[in-house]
């Protein structure tokens, strides 16, 4: 086993349907009512001229900005690695073509949509727009795509490969797509609200304005419970950040397997703000880093009302998993 | 490099056979599988293809799925492949719940969406496949056939997703993340893509023709192929043999344009460099080169710049093996790396096949029957958005 090198987290920024590319939501969280809800957009006029603008998609136009945000703010010139994870990649644009090809046939069909349809178009034209010759892969794997490339960017970072990533996790949804989902079972139960997501960090080398560290890493398929406590024994943390989601049933089941794993931890939620998607495991990771920056967890992000406390937190870890299929355990320290 | 990375099994199924013993013929004996379209529904009958010889039935017998289950043709010839692979390297179904399986494709569940797309949003009808769109389920119905792995994850970089799906096992073995991975890629033909390609106007409605100065785009293919990526003590405690090294990789991005590669390769050549590089490996030790190859004249042209910026005038013996599968898209970096541990343990270099002038500024393939003893081989594999990737691919005994 390889020594691990000390990774921080030096930015995280956000578009989401709380305020954009700010932490408003900590103060002042958006409340929705309706369970489709699309992401608030800044104006992208800073990010991107208007002629390339045109022809992108939501998805790709979100990156951009928080691309550039997370570089901004990281003090870095440049990263040596572009990762993305994403779950359904540039949805918006698959649709379209998807639909004139199931509706038009296959006579007539412009490039347009496809030149911008698979997932990793998002990754790639941040490098362009960066002049970035760095590494650069992209990760769909359902709810652990964030995760994915946030663990790749940690395994170069440890074999010296790397010095710094730009690790997003970007899923966009349409109105048409929400209810393909919903009548696929996949989303819209009990009270969950469904989010897209847009969220880019930049982990490396320590600087003078980081946000947190990252003291450890695990992905786990279908692990025995056995299993998942010989790895909770390892990632130990005050507090606990979930992802429950307002399925009810899910949730029982996930705090009720919280709770085993980690005993009287306090445990946290963030999807009742920022939704769910493939990729909200992305805005947990920017949640828990921004609170570990604040040095305080807003009330409104605790399961149980009694668990509610001022103190500041040094430990969070992120407990992630998609019907208990795919989980991730990430422990972050302030 | 530190600790090497074995190759400890592998399996493959293309449009020019199931499995090693037939690949292995198919390419000695210069059979290709591409030609006219069977399987996929499409209105496009003028396009030749390299379609696995099965329909999703054959292939539900051959694997003893039943009717019910719910399944796509990517994750269909993931399994045929992935069977093969864990059968090489001697792995039991026990181990399982301590090997990792990552996995590359884009089109993921396109091939059944792109049939039901308008009973999706208008009805109920065939509304179980929703739930398997995505790629990261075509990787899990694939690896769930035979077990629960440790961990599974996907990558979605195009036509180099299985390339970059052996870099991440590779990286995590080094780091210590697990003794064993799997690693690959599947995919399919769909129309979505076939369609995508030709308004963009890159197929060949002949048979296509890497690196030739005829060239006028490429033939699409399909399939999947699997490599076991295992550690020296592993390997070692198991009794199991390399069949291969991965001795190095690389991965670059062109930062060029979404569907285009750039005139002087720049991602290619920072690829294969970095390959070296990683190897600790000069040029003059590259006895072949497997080229991505696709045989549009924008990537040929592309890719022997960058294979001239890094060899100068002693270009490597290069060939392209598109003619013989299509272009496998996601899969073709692990298929093709399968073709490279052939042509290592069996001393040959697969010829580019359907070629007869140089491309002007261009770099000459091997076009005739070449025998020789290998021991590097580079196997490139690039991306819409100007993912590229190489591997170095070593005899284990040098």
């Amino acid at each position: 086993m390889m020594e691990k090198k000390e990774i921080y987290v030096l930015s995280a920024k956000q578009i989401s349907v709380q305020q954009p590319l700010c932490e408003d939501w900590m103060s002042q969280p958006i409340e929705y009512q309706q369970p489709f809800n699309r992401s608030i957009d800044p104006s992208f006029k800073d990010y991107i001229s208007p002629i390339e603008a045109r022809r992108m998609g939501k998805i790709l136009k979100r990156a951009i900005a928080t691309s550039k945000e997370a570089l901004k703010a990281s003090g870095l010139e440049t990263v040596d690695a572009i990762i993305t994870g994403t779950g359904y990649g540039c949805i918006e644009n698959t649709e379209f073509f998807l639909d004139a090809l199931s509706k038009d046939g296959e006579q007539m069909l412009s490039p347009t949509y496809f030149m911008q349809s698979t997932h990793n178009t998002i990754s790639s034209i941040v490098a362009i727009q960066m002049k970035n010759h760095g590494y650069n892969v992209t990760y769909a794997h359902k709810g652990t795509s964030f995760d994915s490339a946030l663990q790749d960017a940690m395994l170069q970072l440890r074999l010296g490969k790397i010095s710094s990533a730009l690790v997003g996790g970007h899923d966009e949804m349409t109105e048409t797509f929400y209810n393909i989902l919903k009548k696929g079972g996949m989303m819209g139960h009990d009270d969950e609200m469904c989010g897209e997501a847009a969220v880019s960090v930049v982990v490396g080398a320590r600087n003078d304005d980081y946000l947190c560290k990252i003291l450890d890493f695990k992905m786990l398929h279908k692990p025995t419970m056995e299993r998942l406590k010989a790895m909770a024994a390892k990632f130990k943390a005050d507090f606990i950040l979930t992802g429950i989601s307002g399925d009810h049933k899910s949730d029982e089941a996930y705090i009720a397997e919280a709770k085993e794993l980690f005993g009287d931890a306090k445990l946290l939620k963030y999807k009742h703000l920022f939704g769910e998607s493939f990729t909200s495991s992305g805005l947990g990771f920017y949640v828990a880093a921004q609170c570990l920056k604040a040095g305080k967890i807003p009330t409104h992000l605790f399961v149980n009302p009694k668990d509610i406390t001022d103190k500041k937190p040094s430990m969070i870890l992120i407990f992630n998993h998609s019907d208990g299929t795919n989980y991730s355990l990430t422990l972050m320290e302030a | 490099m530190t600790d090497r990375i074995l190759i400890t099994g592998a399996g493959v199924v293309s449009a020019i056979g199931c499995g090693m013993a037939q690949t292995l013929d198919a390419l000695l004996n210069n059979r290709s599988g591409v030609g006219p379209l069977v399987y996929l529904k499409t209105e496009h009958k003028e396009f030749p293809v390299g379609e696995v010889k099965m329909s999703d039935e054959g292939m539900r017998k051959h694997l003893n799925i039943n009717d019910k289950e719910i399944t796509t043709r990517t994750a269909l010839m993931g399994m045929i492949a992935l069977d093969e692979a864990l059968k090489d390297a001697k792995i039991t179904p026990e181990m399982i719940p301590n090997i990792g399986f990552i996995s590359g494709t884009t089109v993921g569940g396109m091939d059944m969406s792109e049939q039901y797309y308008l009973d999706y949003v208008n009805n109920e009808n065939h509304k179980e496949y929703i739930a398997v769109h995505d790629c990261g389920s075509c990787s899990e119905m694939t690896a769930n056939h035979f077990g629960k792995f440790a961990f599974i994850t996907t990558l979605s970089t195009a036509c180099s997703s299985a390339a970059n799906a052996i870099i991440l096992g590779a990286n995590m073995l080094r780091c210590g993340e697990a003794d064993i991975v799997v690693v690959g890629g599947s995919e399919c033909i769909t129309k979505f893509h076939l369609n995508g390609f030709n308004s963009l106007m890159i197929l060949d409605t002949q048979w296509c023709r890497p690196f030739d100065a005829t060239r006028a785009g490429l033939n699409l293919g399909e399939g999947a192929a699997y490599l076991v990526l295992e550690t020296e003590e592993s390997a070692k405690k198991r009794g199991v043999k390399a069949q291969a090294i991965l001795s190095g990789y690389g991965n670059a991005c062109d930062a060029f344009h979404q569907t285009a590669s750039s005139p002087d390769g720049e991602g290619a050549y920072r690829a294969m460099k970095e390959a070296l590089q990683l190897a600790d490996i000069q040029p003059d030790k590259i006895d072949y080169i497997n080229a991505h190859g696709t045989g549009t004249p924008n990537n040929d042209l592309s890719e022997s710049q960058a294979m001239k910026r890094l060899f100068g005038d002693k270009v490597p013996p290069m060939s392209s093996t598109k003619q013989f599968t299509g272009h496998t898209t996601s899969a073709s970096g692990s298929i093709e790396a399968v073709f490279c541990i052939l042509a290592l343990q069996n001393g040959f270099v697969p010829v580019n096949l359907n070629w007869s002038q140089p491309i002007e500024d261009g770099v000459v393939p091997v076009h005739q029957p070449h025998k020789k003893e290998l021991k590097h081989i580079l196997c490139n594999a690039f991306g819409f958005g100007g993912n590229d990737s190489s591997l170095l691919i070593s005899k284990p005994e040098l």
